[in-house]
């Protein structure tokens, strides 16, 4: 089945499908970019051309939500990748290292929620993003993230469980 | 009750997670179709350069005298010889062949046991 406003290179995926979870895909784009926004959008339009020439081709084998954001997630980690080593490549070079701040984007608060759930390792992190804030259950965050849904579960649990734990501690510190 | 726990972190969670405030999906879309577009005429125009070059590459020097480290055909004929194997099959040699054609006589010499 064709939609009327399917892509040309993908035709399982139509503009208005991708326009319904446009904010869902940002949120996870925005998280893979550490929360800047620019980057994220830059991201965003490089996940679209993907789709667009066809070169990321949803054959309708997973839900299309879980299929642009393993797009996205690919492209991140390629986009770290190229980053990591032009940083190398920067320090390197770099006669004194500067004591510049970074400044950070996030524009999360300073609950401890939020900090617990930053001192999660990465996939934990993620997997509990998917999972709790995109709505995708365990199997489909596992595909998301490349890994599998064994391993999924395992990271889920152990985030649930280093989660309670850290805000037991808020609470009781509190 | 271990239902409620993963309802109560999911929700605290959510709360916590930073508010994203997505840039509208029409702006994204054509700034991607505009890179799309730029990529292909991009693309077209390097294989357009690349056609271009290999068609002047060819005119240059396909047309250049190869290298003569062969063997003329007629000085190899004047080193060597070839019969055909039909040659002794030809009607002459054939006529001459069954013009003589041997006699052949019972041999009354005894040679190892056996007459010739």
């Amino acid at each position: 089945m064709r939609d009327s406003d399917a892509l040309d290179n993908n035709p399982h995926v139509s503009r208005s499908a991708l326009e319904a979870i446009h904010n869902q895909v940002y949120g996870w784009a925005l998280s893979r970019c550490d929360f800047e926004h620019a980057a994220a959008e830059d991201l965003m339009q490089q996940a679209y051309v993907e789709l667009l020439s066809g070169k990321a081709r949803f054959d309708n084998k997973s839900s299309l939500k879980t299929f642009v954001f393993s797009v996205v997630q690919n492209l991140a980690r390629s986009r770290f990748r190229r980053l990591s080593s032009r940083l190398r490549l920067v320090k390197q070079f770099q006669a004194e290292p500067t004591a510049a701040v970074v400044e950070t984007a996030e524009p999360g608060s300073n609950d401890g929620v939020w900090r617990a759930v930053r001192a999660l390792p990465a996939r934990q992190r993620d997997i509990i993003e998917l999972v709790f804030c995109r709505d995708l259950t365990v199997e489909e965050a596992a595909a998301v993230m490349g890994v599998a849904t064994g391993t999924g579960r395992v990271h889920y649990d152990r985030a649930k469980k280093a989660l309670r734990e850290r805000l037991k501690h808020l609470v009781d510190e509190e | 009750m271990m239902q409620e726990e993963n309802d109560t972190l999911r929700k605290r969670v959510n709360a916590a997670w930073p508010a994203t405030r997505e840039p509208a999906f029409d702006d994204v879309w054509e700034a991607a179709g505009e890179r799309y577009t730029a990529a292909r005429r991009n693309g077209r125009r390097i294989a357009g350069v690349a056609a271009a070059a290999a068609i002047i590459a060819i005119a240059m020097f396909g047309n250049a005298p190869m290298d003569e480290s062969w063997v003329e055909v007629a000085d190899l004929m004047e080193s060597t010889y070839w019969t055909a194997p039909s040659d002794v099959l030809l009607p002459e040699r054939q006529f001459d062949i069954y013009q003589d054609m041997p006699e052949l006589f019972e041999s009354t010499e005894p040679a190892g046991g056996t007459l010739l």
